[in-house]
């Protein structure tokens, strides 16, 4: 491959995992996998909002739940907004709703995270390539 | 623009939920969505029948396997506590 060819694939690569993170899907919109981004778009977005929706948008909280902000923040850099709203501290979340909440945001970013994964793996290898069975057409 | 705000209001205070057994029941939406996300970065190619099938036999899997976890990690609180 040539050099210059290789620059390409390389920021095309880059291009597909900074959409996929910013917009859940997106990145395997751009490798032309439309049904497996509908799939991931509905999926991850439902599943981010149900957790803000049980725990309120406090459960984003970059200050007192740090750790549980690094897999929310692997949703979407949205979130990042959010979390600059609850800094404020005026939303609050306590108890088993804001535990189900931060589990259900985090472990939305972390699907997404692998979404991402998978969007760039399936760009380096070409469509369809991807590891795993074969299946009947 | 009044139910907009609404909806958005919605999500600025948490939802009640106790501290009893039902609330453990919202482990299964989630593991809905984890099977779903799974399957569909790890099959090769999508069909729609095909992706439904394999997604809830996984999710069966993971619901029997988490209640099985469930049940032996109680037995085991029981156990210990007397």
């Amino acid at each position: 491959m040539p050099k210059q060819s290789k620059i390409d694939h390389g920021i095309f690569l880059l291009v597909v995992a900074v959409l996929a993170w910013t917009v859940p899907g997106a990145g395997h919109l751009v490798i032309k996998e439309r049904k497996r981004a509908v799939i991931i778009f509905v999926t991850i977005t439902l599943t981010f909002i149900t957790g803000l929706y049980i725990g309120s948008v406090g459960v984003i909280d970059p200050v007192g739940a740090w750790p549980w902000y690094i897999g929310q923040m692997m949703a979407s850099p949205a979130v990042g907004v959010l979390g600059q709203i609850t800094r404020t501290g005026h939303y609050t979340s306590y108890g088993k709703p804001a535990d189900i909440g931060q589990i259900y945001t985090c472990i939305a970013g972390l699907l997404n995270l692998l979404c991402v994964i998978s969007a760039v793996y399936m760009a380096y290898a070409g469509r369809g390539e991807i590891i795993g069975e074969d299946e009947d057409v | 623009m009044c139910e907009f705000g609404l909806i958005v209001a919605t999500f600025t205070s948490p939802e009640n939920i106790g501290m009893d057994v039902k609330s453990l029941l919202w482990v299964f939406p989630l593991l809905a969505s984890v099977a779903v996300i799974y399957k569909a970065t790890k099959v090769r190619v999508i069909f729609l029948r095909r992706f439904f099938t394999e997604t809830l036999v996984l999710f069966c899997t993971l619901c029997i396997v988490m209640t099985l976890i469930a049940a032996l990690l109680h037995a085991g609180v029981w156990i210990i506590t007397g």
